[in-house]
């Protein structure tokens, strides 16, 4: 998983620094520090230090060792997430709210179904009226209203 | 082959049109009878958020519409901000042919299409009105030695001279770089973030010179701080009262920043002269000469048409020279 | 002049009923809204705006200034309780308030965080009423080549927060690094990393990173120890009688940074563009270099905590010195000020006080009830915000993440910024798991721009030559600040360290 997570990183470094030579210029017509001046120090010390903090990763006799209960539970929040950043885009704040809290307070909250259902409406609500009512700031819109 | 094919295509495109045009046909008449309907709340997007220019121009509006019951039905104002005015103007385009969608633009209007792959153009949109244009003035130190423009002018061209402004895809780039090429000078052009940084820079003498909204340093002028030199726009506002203007001394550039009223895409015509007639009465009302003063811009009116040409002028007009320093390709 | 006189006239406008009952609800709508990740005092003012069109000009300012400041309060709250930063002059004190929070001493923490900006404020505003035409030359002497200067001078404090692998760290930064260059190139206007997205034409904002790094990846990391099974999210639980109150030797070892806090957070505060983060940042990490339990930052340390909290205090008051003296605003919440002075007809500018005493003064003095007022309401408010943490972790937890989810959209209604907010979440968990510095990220972000733009508006206004830096005066005062940072600062600690390295273990 650690070097899964250097390689990312390096492909995410080596991908900037493509932009920045490429499509950047590093002086300006005048001779100054142009748009592509700093990306390019930047993308290039980057690749520099990841790759040498991967080779050290690699280089090391003993591997971590992970518990794989350990990340159940994260991946699942995390994959929770990410699928209520989706929910906020199709059906709005309100709604998404409202399916995101439910299935993550059911998964994590067995015990209390009553108690899960309840934060679950209020808790969207409550952020409904303290947003839009009160502080009249945004929420995410629908990009289709459920017929609710 | 390939002829016959984009000729099947067009015919069948015309079909489509003459299709969709019919029951149009027969639907505006009512449209005239009854526009602006009392039934139909008038969706009124501000493409920025609250306390911004363009939120307190759109809701000195409503207010006067309030005021003097131009509208009947229901105004609902919301800013739909986020990308510099990208999602607001996105917003009002996507809703093509209706009658009750209504934004106010200012000057990313031109400029963020520039910048970005925006599916509109400022020209897409039913032109309303052009009500004004913010314009720009030339300020030196207080301290300066120089004190007219003309001295400006000699001394550009004898030294070198650097100018101030917020930002490089903006009309504070535009104005000082047409007005160079006119009056025959050369200069570097600093660009900031935000009005306050460039006004302590020009206080602490880093900069020769720069150029800012005359709203934003009223007070700093008044006070002699910054001395004023010339203006950007067609008649000095009145608190720049002696201050030539670009045009006076002969280097007219023709470029400022739009603050006018457009509709959705293709909106009935009876809505665009409904709104025309309208914003005629708007545009007399003391309110309105209170909203101009104090956020000094220069009332300048064009309507329907006479705008949308005026945007196209204006977007060419940037992009000549944005294209030109390589800002665009 | 008079400032006494002024102060009482300014005191006698302030004090009608009908005021003062506009600054609590400014206090108290100001706090909610600083509670709430996302919501900066900037978006609260520029949402409540519109409420103060019909007001009378005094009564308005009152409340907006007011929301102002009791945004500035409140945004700690969240830092402490769920490590996430209501807003990103409270980054800082996430570092050693949460774990203090997790220490058992959420209720000290708060109390002391209260009294810490109670005092940033107060000496902010006593500052301002004696000395504005003062450091209204500061405010009116930097230019790029002085902001540069101090961009470096703040870069400085990244060596601090690099942590404990130094390679990390520095890929840490230059990630932050990286991020800041996203964005229209503000010299040239060529977008870069834009991808033609308009949502991105203004670069990366801070707010959506700092909220998904610090509230969401600790939310992930508590869910990887188990946390959510055991009870309580990894803060300890503790009495609400016997431990609320700080002990004597928290006020006492936090005597000297409460004053250190405030004048260093006050001068960065008035120099326009500057503001509360970055205060907040250096006081952190000045507070650090100069303690002698500089190990212990971090991991509790009340010291810690204080310093962010008094210098991001004493920056919001510190900026109102440009606005009043010289109407240029120092940051984004000024901005909003100075657009509603505009809309009332007044006329900010160096005349602005002599033309307008009752208004300028008026302000002054309510900041002074304001403060007084938000110390009161935030030590009655403690207890009720503690309670959160007595939530269990496993139904608190997926409401954490429609906060920070809906804050961060609230801000610019951005549905970009909401998914970078949740990208940098899981970042961020990566981070803390292998060792990473989220705190140098952040920083790097802040003040990676800062520098670009300042050194590249430099060059072109010197026209290539670096002497510009030794030719201003303001600059030479930086630089010689910055050389005594750097020289003395070790020294001092080395003088320092054998002594102390005992009882720190001890207690440890």
């Amino acid at each position: 998983m650690r070097v899964a997570f250097f390689v990312v990183l390096l492909a995410g470094a080596i991908f900037y620094s493509y932009v920045a030579y490429a499509d950047l210029n590093f002086l300006t017509r005048t001779g100054r520090p142009g748009p592509g001046f700093f990306p390019r120090l930047i993308g290039t010390a980057a690749i520099i230090f990841t790759l040498w903090t991967l080779v050290e990763e690699l280089r090391k006799a003993e591997r971590e060792r992970t518990d794989p209960r350990k990340w159940k539970d994260v991946v699942i929040l995390m994959a929770l997430a990410c699928s209520y950043a989706v929910l906020l885009k199709l059906f709005g704040g309100f709604v998404a709210t409202v399916i995101f809290l439910g299935a993550t307070l059911m998964l994590l909250n067995r015990a209390q179904p009553i108690k899960n259902v309840l934060v679950a409406t209020l808790v969207p609500s409550g952020v409904y009226l303290l947003f839009d009512r009160v502080l009249n700031a945004n929420m995410p819109p629908a990009l289709f209203e459920l017929p609710i | 082959m390939e002829l016959t094919k984009t000729l099947g295509r067009r015919m069948l495109g015309a079909a489509c049109a003459a299709a969709i045009a019919a029951p149009l046909a027969v639907a505006t008449p009512a449209i005239a009878q009854s526009y602006p309907s009392a039934d139909e709340t008038l969706d009124w997007t501000i493409a920025f958020g609250p306390g911004g220019g363009n939120d307190i121009m759109a809701r000195s509006i409503i207010e006067i519409l309030n005021k003097y019951d131009l509208y009947d039905g229901e105004i609902s104002a919301e800013n739909r901000a986020g990308g510099s005015g990208a999602v607001g103007w996105g917003y009002l385009y996507g809703q093509d042919g209706n009658a009750y969608g209504i934004s106010t633009t200012s000057g990313s209007f031109v400029t963020t299409p520039l910048q970005a792959d925006t599916p509109w153009q400022p020209e897409s949109f039913t032109p309303v009105a052009l009500l004004a244009t913010d314009d720009l003035v030339l300020v030196v130190n207080g301290d300066s030695e120089i004190d007219t423009i003309d001295e400006f002018i000699a001394n550009a061209k004898a030294n070198p001279t650097n100018i101030g402004g917020t930002g490089s895809v903006n009309v504070d780039f535009i104005v000082p770089t047409l007005f160079a090429e006119k009056a025959g000078f050369e200069f570097d052009y600093v660009s900031f973030n935000s009005m306050s940084e460039q006004t302590t820079a020009l206080l602490s003498n880093a900069l020769d010179a720069m150029v800012g909204n005359p709203g934003e340093i009223l007070g700093l002028i008044e006070s002699g701080d910054l001395k004023p030199l010339v203006f950007s726009g067609q008649t000095t506002p009145a608190a720049l009262e002696g201050v030539p203007t670009m045009g006076s001394i002969g280097f007219d550039i023709g470029v400022s920043m739009p603050r006018g009223l457009i509709l959705a895409p293709n909106a009935p015509a009876e809505a665009q002269e409904w709104w025309i007639n309208t914003m005629k009465e708007v545009v007399q009302t003391p309110e309105w000469g209170e909203y101009i003063s104090s956020n000094t811009l220069t009332p300048t009116v064009l309507y329907g048409e006479d705008f949308r040409q005026f945007l196209v002028n204006t977007k060419n007009g940037f992009e000549v020279v944005l294209r030109e320093v390589g800002a665009i390709d | 002049m008079d400032i006494f006189a002024d102060l009482m006239m300014g005191l006698s406008v302030a004090i009608s009923p009908i005021n003062i009952l506009y600054l609590l609800i400014g206090a108290i709508v100001g706090m909610i809204v600083g509670v709430i990740p996302g919501f900066g005092p900037s978006a609260g003012l520029a949402i409540l705006l519109p409420v103060t069109f019909g007001m009378d000009p005094i009564g308005a300012i009152m409340m907006l200034a007011a929301i102002y400041y009791g945004a500035m309060y409140g945004g700690t709250i969240t830092s402490i309780l769920l490590n996430t930063p209501g807003e990103s002059a409270t980054v800082a004190s996430t570092f050693d308030g949460f774990p203090l929070a997790k220490n058992g001493r959420a209720g000290p923490a708060l109390v002391m965080q209260a009294a810490a900006s109670f005092v940033g404020g107060t000496v902010g505003v006593i500052l301002i009423t004696i000395l504005a035409p003062l450091f209204s030359q500061v405010s009116r002497s930097f230019g790029p080549p002085e902001y540069f200067l101090l961009a470096v001078m703040g870069m400085l404090t990244l060596l601090v927060m690099i942590g404990s692998n130094w390679k990390l760290g520095v890929i840490s930064a230059l990630i932050g690094f990286a991020l800041g260059t996203v964005g229209v190139d503000l010299e040239t206007g060529q977008g870069r990393y834009t991808f033609g997205s308009a949502e991105l034409i203004g670069g990366i904002y801070f707010i959506p990173i700092a909220i998904g790094l610090f509230g969401l990846g600790e939310l992930f990391y508590a869910f990887y120890n188990g946390l959510h099974k055991t009870g309580t999210g990894g803060i300890v639980q503790y009495d609400n009688e016997e431990r609320f109150w700080p002990t004597a030797q928290d006020w006492l070892s936090t005597r000297m940074t409460m004053v250190r806090g405030s004048v260093l957070g006050f001068v960065v505060g008035v120099i326009p563009g500057a503001g509360a983060t970055i205060a907040s940042l250096m006081a952190y990490s000045t507070e650090r270099s100069l303690s002698k339990n500089s190990e212990n930052f971090g991991k509790g340390e009340m010291a810690g905590l204080v310093a962010p909290e008094t210098a991001n205090n004493a920056a919001s008051s510190g900026a109102m010195i440009p606005l009043l003296t010289l109407g240029i605003p120092g940051s984004a919440s000024t901005a909003v000020l100075l657009a509603a002075f505009i809309m009332w007809g007044l006329r900010p500018g160096p005349l602005f006080m002599e033309q307008n005493p009752e208004f300028a003064w008026g302000l002054i003095a309510s900041m002074y009830l304001g403060n007084m007022a938000l110390l009161a309401i935030s030590i009655f408010a403690i207890p009720l915000f503690v309670q959160i943490i007595k939530v269990p972790y496993r139904m608190l937890a997926p409401c954490i993440v429609v906060v920070c989810a809906l804050g961060t959209f609230s801000v610019h209604a951005s549905f970009v910024e909401t998914y970078l907010m949740f990208a940098a979440g899981i970042v961020g968990f990566f981070m803390r798991l292998y060792g990473f510095s989220p705190a140098a990220l952040v920083l790097a972000l802040v003040l990676g721009p800062l520098a670009e733009e300042a050194l590249r508006q430099t060059m072109t206004i010197s026209r290539g030559s670096f002497s510009i830096f030794v030719e201003r005066t303001p600059s030479l005062w930086i630089i010689g600040v910055t050389l005594t940072l750097i020289v003395l600062l070790p020294m001092l600690n080395r003088f320092g360290k054998p002594k102390v390295d005992q009882p720190a273990k001890a207690d440890g």
